[in-house]
C-alpha cells in the first residue's frame, strides 16, 4: 500500500492556504424587510446595480430585479423559507454572470454555472454577464454557412445557415426536441479531421432545458452520451423543480455561453428548450414583483424578454473572427393554436420556423413537418449549391401533391397527369421520413432528394422507398464512390456528377426489380 | 404612497421650516424628545394608531405630555400632523427628520461590535480613526457580541467593515470546500 507522508499533506494544505489573507473584509449589507414567494425585499444595499447578485444567510443567493425608492426587490434562486425577515442581505458586486470556457463542454450545469452532474467543480477561463446587449450592424455580416441538421427534410426545404433563429413550433409530443437532439447529435461529423479537410468548421452546441422534467433532461444527457456528443455539448439546466427565477435566467445564461465560442471565432449552436415555460416563469415572478399584467397576464416586456435573447444570435463579419452563434428556440403551442401571444411574438423575431404537426406525426410521417407553413427566411443563402439544386423542384412537387391529395380522396377516376403528381408525392414524402437519432450526411442527402425529384422513384412501390434508399446508398457507395466524393469536396452537383449519379441510378433499378 | 415617501415629505417641510427659522438646533431636540419618548412607550404609540379614538383627544393628549417642553411650531405641526390623519406615522416621521439633520450636519451613525467590552481609550481611538476615514462626524454605537469570538466589527451605513474571527474562519471554510489545484 502506497503511504503517504505527513509533510506532504501539510504542503497541500498550506498550498491551500497561501492565497489566504486575514485583512478586514469590506462589503455592503441590507435587512430582509419582507420575504415570500421566492421575492425579498429589502432595506438597505443603497449602491446596489440592477441585476446584481446577492447573497442571503444559508446559501440563498438572489438577484436584484426592483430598485426602488426606500427598498430593493430580489428575486430568491433557493427556498424563500430559508429566509426570515431581518435576515442580512449581502452584495456580491457581480452583476449575475455565468462562467464560460471550453472547460464547461461536456458538463450539465444550472444557469448560475454550478455543477448538476457530480463531475465536480467546473474549470472555467472567466465570468460574463448573463445580460448583454445583442452586437449592432457593422460587428455582423450575412448568414453564409449552411448548419447541417442531418435530417433531410429540413436541410433541403427549410435550410439554416449559422447564425439563423429558427423557432420549432408544435403542439406537445410533436418531436420539437428530437429535431434539437438530432441536430446536436449531427454535429459531430463537425469535429472529426474529415470535415476539416472539406473546410467545415465545428459547431459547439449548448442545450438550455428550461422547466423540464429531471428526468427528461436525464435522458436527453444519456443519449448524448451515448452518441458522443457530450464532448462538445454543454447542458444547461432548469428543471420544472427549479425556482422561476432561474428559469428565467436559464436561456441567457446559454446564449453568453455560446457567445463565448461566437467571439473565439468559433460556431455555436444553442437550443432554448423551451421559451414558452421561460415565458411562464417570466410572467410569475412578474406578477410577484408587482408589475402590472397584460395580455394573457404576461407583463408588458415579454416581447423584450425574447427579442433580446434571440437577437444575440448572429453570424459575426470577418474582422471579428467570423464566428457565429445559432438560435434554435423551440415553443410549445396549445392545440396547435400558434396566434396565441408567446407563439407569435417568437416567429415575428425569429428567421423561419419549422412547423411541426400532430396529425402528420400520428399518421407517421416522421419527422411531423409541415412544409407548407414551414419556412426559412435566410438559410437558402447557406444551402449548399449542390442541394439548392435538387431540392428546388421537391418544395413544388409537395405542394401540389397536397393540394391534389385532398381532391382524390373524393374521385375514384382521376386523370394521368394528376395520378402521377399524386404518386410522386407520396413517394417524396416516403422518402423525406426519417428515424431518431439517424442524422444523414449531406451528400447523401442530395443523392436521396436526385433520385426523388428525377422520377427514379415512380416505379418503386410506396412502401419500399425506404429499402431501395437504403440500399442503394449501399450499392453507390460500393460501386461509384466518386459521387459522394464529388459532392462532399465541391459542395456542388455537376454534370458528370449527375451523368455518373443517372448511371448509378439505372444500373440499381434493374438490379432492384430482380 | 410608501410610508418612506410620505415621512420624508413631511419631514424635509418641518426641517425646512427649522432652517428657516435657523434654529435648527431646538428643534431637533424637540424631535428628538419626541421620537425617543414615541420609541420607548407602547401604549401613546397604540393611542395614536388607535382609530377609535377622537382627533381631538389625540390632540389634546398630545398638547398635554410635549406642550410645556417643546416650541409652538413644533407642537403645531404634532397637531396638523394629526389634523392630516397621519398621526400612526409621527415616529417615522421624526426618524426621518433626524436624519435629514445628520445629513446636513455630516453626522454618520456607527454600529461597532466587539467580542469584548473596549475601554474608553480604545472607543476614542476607532472613533477618531473612522472619522479619519469617511471625513464625516462619527456617532457611534457600541455593541458587545462574544458570538464573533474576536475582533470587531464596524458598520457604517451600509458598508461593513468585518475584523471578527468568526468571518474570518467562515472564510477559510469557504476556501477549504473549493476544490484543490495541486
Amino acid at each position: 500500500m502506497a503511504e503517504i507522508r505527513p509533510d506532504e499533506v501539510t504542503a497541500i494544505l498550506r498550498k491551500q492556504l497561501a492565497g489566504f489573507d486575514n485583512e478586514v473584509d469590506i462589503y455592503e449589507v441590507g435587512t430582509v424587510l419582507q420575504v415570500g414567494d421566492g421575492i425579498a425585499r429589502v432595506y438597505g444595499l443603497s449602491n446596489v446595480m440592477a441585476s446584481e447578485l446577492v447573497e442571503f444567510p444559508n446559501n440563498v443567493t438572489g438577484m436584484v430585479l426592483n430598485l426602488e425608492e426606500d427598498s430593493v426587490g430580489c428575486v430568491l434562486f433557493g427556498e424563500s423559507s430559508l429566509i426570515k425577515e431581518g435576515d442580512r442581505v449581502k452584495r456580491t458586486n457581480r452583476v449575475a454572470s455565468f462562467p464560460v470556457g471550453d472547460k464547461l463542454l461536456g458538463r450539465v450545469v444550472n444557469p448560475l454555472g454550478e455543477p448538476v452532474d457530480g463531475k465536480g467543480t467546473v474549470q472555467f477561463d472567466k465570468y460574463m454577464p448573463i445580460e448583454r446587449k445583442a452586437l449592432g450592424v457593422i460587428a455582423r455580416q450575412p448568414v453564409k454557412e449552411p448548419l447541417q441538421t442531418g435530417i433531410t427534410a429540413i436541410d433541403a426545404m427549410i435550410p439554416i445557415g449559422r447564425g439563423q433563429r429558427e423557432l420549432i413550433i408544435g403542439d406537445r409530443q410533436t418531436g420539437k426536441t428530437a429535431i434539437a437532439i438530432d441536430t446536436i447529435i449531427n454535429q459531430k461529423f463537425t469535429h472529426t479531421e474529415e470535415a476539416k479537410k472539406y473546410g467545415i468548421k465545428p459547431v459547439y452546441c449548448v442545450y438550455v432545458a428550461i422547466g423540464q422534467k429531471n428526468s427528461t433532461i436525464a435522458q436527453v444527457v444519456a443519449k448524448l452520451e451515448e452518441e458522443g456528443a457530450m464532448a462538445y455539448t454543454t447542458i444547461v439546466s432548469a428543471p420544472a423543480s427549479s425556482p422561476a427565477p432561474l428559469q428565467y435566467i436559464a436561456p441567457y445564461s446559454g446564449a453568453t455561453l455560446g457567445e463565448h465560442f461566437r467571439d473565439s471565432g468559433r460556431h455555436a449552436l444553442v437550443i432554448y428548450d423551451d421559451l414558452s415555460k421561460q415565458a411562464a416563469a417570466y410572467r410569475e415572478l412578474s406578477l410577484l414583483l408587482r408589475r402590472p399584467p397584460g395580455r394573457e397576464a404576461y407583463p408588458g416586456d415579454v416581447f423584450y424578454l425574447h427579442s433580446r435573447l434571440l437577437e444575440r444570435a448572429s453570424k459575426l463579419s470577418e474582422d471579428l473572427g467570423g464566428g457565429s452563434l445559432t438560435a434554435l428556440p423551440i415553443i410549445e403551442t396549445q392545440q396547435g393554436d400558434v396566434s396565441a401571444y408567446i407563439p407569435t411574438n417568437v416567429i415575428s423575431i425569429t428567421d423561419g420556423q419549422i412547423y411541426l404537426e400532430p396529425n402528420l406525426f400520428n399518421a407517421g410521417v416522421r419527422p411531423a413537418i409541415n412544409v407548407g407553413i414551414s419556412v426559412s427566411r435566410v438559410g437558402g443563402n447557406a444551402q449548399i449549391k449542390g442541394m439548392k439544386k435538387v431540392a428546388g423542384s421537391l418544395k413544388i412537387d409537395l405542394a401540389q401533391y397536397r393540394e391534389l391529395e385532398a381532391f382524390a380522396k373524393f374521385g375514384s377516376d382521376l386523370d394521368k397527369a394528376t395520378q402521377k403528381i399524386l404518386a410522386k408525392g407520396a413517394r417524396l414524402v416516403e422518402l423525406l421520413k426519417q428515424g431518431q437519432y439517424v442524422p444523414i450526411q449531406v451528400e447523401k442527402q442530395v443523392v436521396s432528394v436526385f433520385l426523388g425529384t428525377n422520377n427514379y422513384l415512380d416505379t418503386i412501390d410506396v412502401k419500399i422507398v425506404k429499402r431501395f434508399e437504403k440500399e442503394f446508398h449501399e450499392f453507390a457507395e460500393l460501386k461509384y464512390p466518386a459521387i459522394y466524393e464529388n459532392i462532399r469536396s465541391t459542395k456542388e452537383l455537376k454534370e458528370d456528377t449527375i451523368q455518373l449519379l443517372k448511371k448509378a441510378a439505372d444500373e440499381f433499378i434493374e438490379k432492384f426489380r430482380k | 404612497m410608501s410610508v418612506f415617501r410620505i415621512s420624508y415629505r413631511y419631514a424635509n417641510s418641518f426641517f425646512q421650516l427649522a432652517e428657516e427659522k435657523k434654529s435648527l438646533k431646538k428643534f431637533a431636540e424637540d424631535v428628538e424628545l419626541i421620537h425617543n419618548t414615541l420609541v420607548q412607550s407602547k401604549e401613546l404609540r397604540a393611542i395614536l394608531r388607535n382609530p377609535v379614538i377622537k382627533q381631538k383627544d389625540k390632540k389634546n393628549l398630545l398638547s398635554i405630555i410635549f406642550g410645556p417642553k417643546i416650541q409652538k411650531e413644533t407642537s403645531d405641526f404634532l397637531e396638523f400632523l394629526v389634523t392630516k390623519g397621519r398621526e400612526e406615522m409621527i415616529t417615522e416621521i421624526m426618524k426621518e427628520f433626524l436624519n435629514l439633520r445628520d445629513d446636513k450636519e455630516g453626522i454618520v451613525k456607527t454600529n461597532i461590535t466587539s467580542s469584548v467590552d473596549l475601554t474608553d481609550s480604545v472607543k476614542k481611538e476607532i472613533a477618531s480613526k473612522l472619522e479619519k476615514k469617511t471625513n464625516k462626524k462619527i456617532k457611534t454605537e457600541f455593541e458587545v457580541d462574544t458570538n464573533i469570538i474576536g475582533g470587531f466589527i464596524v458598520q457604517i451605513k451600509d458598508t461593513v467593515y468585518d475584523a471578527s474571527v468568526k468571518h474570518q474562519l467562515e472564510l477559510l471554510r469557504k476556501k477549504f470546500s473549493e476544490e484543490i489545484s495541486i
